[in-house]
């Protein structure tokens, strides 16, 4: 008998947005604190005023990921007031995939019946047996989506075709531990960015340094700041200015990166640093090789 | 007429005209008048056409002869449209002086007029005020600060702004170190031996004090770098207890796990079986626990954005009483305003009302022009009456004709064909032609008398527009003056030929 894994799930949450223009927290399992509940409503896209959908959003908040799926609701729902609704799932590992997938067929559920306990079913189910019934005839199993694959699911190759030789800084910044902050206005960019960047340094499988979702909230950078290094993803452009979160900032917008003056030193390249950079790139760029392989180049010179 | 005249009286004698008292209508008007009365309207139009003439008419015809020709140049100047001469003056006829007369008296200007039309009010009177007061500063002479009474010292500019005083007091702050160093280089120097000790002393001092702070500040390095590398160390430190602590945590509730699945493995098959039962039975209570409470939820959530759409309509109907309040308040305001300016001008309008000369009462000619007005309306109804009248007239008379014509053509034909056989026919045909004849004789004789009385009409019109020109008493007066030069020209000549 395989080993049943164990479900890291730790809650699930439902935020509803009303033909009032109000974005409520409606309903959660088992509980949540204020905190959490703050933290959510800024997270899942129904309070902004500039009414992007944003349908999946993921990130970490003092060692819980939180997985946010957005869905607008259609006129023909049994959902009578509520114009849109996000399905909120907090859980101790790092597996957007996975959760992604699993608040789809949550929302689905919750459009066709309108009542949560429907999806009180379905979150028991893979909570105690790791499987349920999806609304399409088919069924979700948890044990199908891996925690490699999820770490594996982002591609190098594109981080080296943006940045090229420039790479061996966020390389040199991983290996040391340092603070990195990304930036782009539009966070599906900054998520598939920063969920890649730990395979940099592979041999740690660490992505609990993962931050892929930030706003300038002094209770978020708080909880930042206890973390010795981190990669933080921003959609604010205005965190380029806060020079007291990072050592190095990367602007993907403009492709650019900087590494701030306290960190100049410590983050000094020689001729080692130039050849992995180049190695990096070559290996990138032959169409053969995948990503995977390319992350084993930069283990070489671990 | 009357009314006119004395309009132009009236304003004649405000000229400067004297036009005695019973004198009531231009036809009165005297030729000396008529030149004065010219003269004092061309002095005041344009003192520089008006000065060179007298207004006393001269006795010698030459002399008259002359002003009157230089009196018609000068209104011909001003612009006077009309047939002007010296005969204009010295032989007058009524309609001409009148319209020249006029044409001068609108000429006037019109100075109480002006006066009048000065707006009042206080913003009026205000820029009035700076106006005189600007006035008043640039016909002073500008004088120098220091020699400035307190009078013009209030007048002309005051004392600079803050700004250039600060500037010129740190510029005079700036001066004095710059003084200082100066008287110090132009003192005479004192001996040279106790000084050039002191100097070495001091330099000998400068030099051990200026070693011990460099062996002081790598001593600082040293110790900075060791602190570095200490903190360094420090923060992995810490780093490293802090993941420990987290995997400590990790591994104690594992560790709990395990040791209660170890407690449950004698027993594995029948303790797997009653784990899956609590499971399930918890699962299930867990769903109907979650199914009554949405039964709780549901209502509450339903009532509480019910509540809110209502507090939303609530807030724009307020907000909309309020603009509308507010709109209500603004149309007051301005209303209120409105009717003060309204009673400020109607009072400005009666004390300028009374201000005005009463001698000339304008209700009866406004009166009069109002009903000249209605009359000559009424008049050209009436002319338009007539004119359709006569075009009727004139078409059903053309219209006869034709009808005539047409019947005696057609009457002439059949007759004349019978006439060939019948002899009583033939005359029928013959008192036909001599009728048809006759008619038209009368009918042209008829023609004739109207056109004749037309004649007779105009004719009279003109005799009574020539009666008006006085042309006899002017041409017997004409001679009479030609007689006079003729006797003056030849009196001239005598006295010119004797000397």
């Amino acid at each position: 008998m395989a080993e049943p894994e164990i479900q890291q799930l730790l809650g699930v949450g439902l935020i509803e947005k009303d033909t009032n223009g109000d974005a409520l927290w409606v309903w959660c399992y088992p509980s949540t604190t204020a905190e959490m509940r703050d933290l959510l409503l800024r997270k899942c896209c129904l309070t902004d005023e500039n009414k992007l959908l944003h349908t999946f959003v993921f990130g970490q908040y003092r060692r819980s990921w939180f997985y946010i799926t957005t869905v607008e609701v259609q006129d023909t729902s049994v959902l009578k007031k509520v114009t849109h609704f996000s399905i909120v799932l907090t859980a101790k590992d790092f597996n957007p995939e996975k959760y992604a997938a699993f608040t789809r067929i949550l929302c689905r559920i919750y459009l066709k019946h309108g009542s949560p306990v429907k999806m009180m079913e379905s979150y028991i189910a893979v909570f105690t047996k790791g499987i349920c019934q999806s609304e399409e005839n088919g069924s979700f199993l948890s044990k199908d989506f891996d925690a490699r694959k999820a770490y594996l699911a982002g591609s190098i190759k594109d981080i080296v075709s943006q940045f090229g030789m420039e790479t061996v800084i966020l390389f040199t910044a991983l290996m040391l531990k340092k603070r990195i902050v990304v930036y782009h206005p539009r966070i599906e960019v900054v998520q598939e960015f920063t969920r890649t960047l730990p395979a940099l340094v592979w041999h740690r499988q660490d992505w609990s340094i993962l931050h892929s979702y930030v706003h300038l909230n002094d209770d978020e950078l708080e909880a930042l700041k206890t973390c010795t290094g981190y990669i933080a993803g921003f959609i604010d452009s205005k965190v380029s200015n806060r020079l007291d979160l990072y050592d190095v900032c990367v602007n993907l917008a403009d492709s650019e990166i900087t590494i701030s003056q306290q960190a100049k030193e410590a983050m000094t390249m020689g001729k080692l640093h130039k050849e992995i950079g180049q190695l990096i790139v070559q290996s990138a760029e032959d169409p053969d090789k995948s990503d995977s392989q390319v992350i084993k180049v930069s283990l070489f010179y671990v | 007429m009357d009314e006119v005249d004395k309009i132009l009286i009236h304003s004649l004698r405000l000229s400067g005209t004297q036009v005695p008292e019973e004198v009531q209508s231009l036809q009165e008007f005297t030729t000396e008048l008529i030149v004065e009365s010219v003269v004092r309207c061309l002095r005041v139009i344009h003192p520089s056409l008006g000065t060179s003439l007298s207004h006393v008419l001269p006795p010698g015809m030459s002399a008259r002869f002359r002003i009157g020709t230089s009196l018609a140049q000068a209104c011909q100047e001003l612009g006077y449209q009309g047939e002007v001469g010296y005969q204009t003056f010295l032989y007058s006829s009524e309609p001409e002086i009148r319209r020249l007369l006029l044409f001068l008296v609108e000429k006037l200007p019109r100075d109480d007029a002006e006066d009048a039309r000065q707006p009042a009010g206080k913003s009026a009177g205000l820029l009035r005020a700076i106006a005189a007061k600007i006035k008043e500063e640039l016909g002073t002479p500008w004088v120098p600060p220091a020699c400035r009474t307190p009078r013009l010292q209030r007048l002309q500019v005051g004392p600079p702004p803050p700004q250039i005083q600060t500037h010129v007091s740190s510029q005079r702050a700036l001066y004095p170190p710059h003084s200082r160093p100066s008287p110090r280089a132009h003192l005479p120097r004192p001996p040279l031996s106790p000084p050039q000790e002191v100097q070495a002393r001091q330099e000998e001092e400068l030099a051990g004090l200026r070693g011990e702070l460099q062996r002081l500040e790598a001593e600082m390095d040293a110790v900075g770098g060791e602190v570095k590398v200490l903190e360094l160390s420090l923060s992995q430190v810490r780093a490293g207890l802090r993941q420990q602590r987290l995997a400590l945590g990790g591994r104690e509730q594992t560790l709990q796990v395990k040791s209660r699945a170890l407690e449950l493995l004698p027993q594995a098959e029948n303790n797997l079986a009653k784990l899956q039962l609590l499971v399930e039975s918890s699962a299930q209570r867990l769903v109907h626990l979650a199914a009554q409470w949405e039964t709780r939820r549901g209502p509450l959530m339903d009532q509480y954005r019910h509540l809110r759409a209502a507090r939303h309509s609530c807030q724009l109907e307020s907000t909309r009483r309020v603009s509308e309040i507010q709109a209500l308040h603004e149309r007051g305001r301005s209303a209120a305003t409105e009717a003060r300016r309204k009673e400020e001008l109607c009072r400005q309008l009666l004390t300028e009302l009374e201000s005005l000369p009463k001698d000339v009462s304008r209700a009866a000619y406004t009166q009069r022009i109002l009903e000249i007005v209605g009359n000559i309306r009424k008049q050209k109804e009436e002319i338009t009456k007539i004119l359709s009248a006569t075009r009727a007239l004139q078409k059903e008379i053309n219209s006869l004709t034709g009808k005539l014509d047409r019947t005696f053509a057609v009457t002439d034909e059949l007759v004349f064909k019978d006439a060939k056989r019948d002899e009583s026919v033939r005359k029928a045909y013959k008192y036909l032609a001599a009728l048809h004849e006759n008619c038209s004789q009368l009918i042209q004789t008829i023609e004739d008398a109207g056109a004749i009385q037309r004649e007779i009409r105009d004719l009279e019109e003109q005799i009574e527009s020539e009666g008006a020109k006085k042309t006899l008493a002017n041409l017997e007066r004409i001679l009479s003056d030609y007689r006079a030069l003729r006797q003056e020209n030849a009196a001239l000549l005598g006295r010119s030929r004797d000397p």
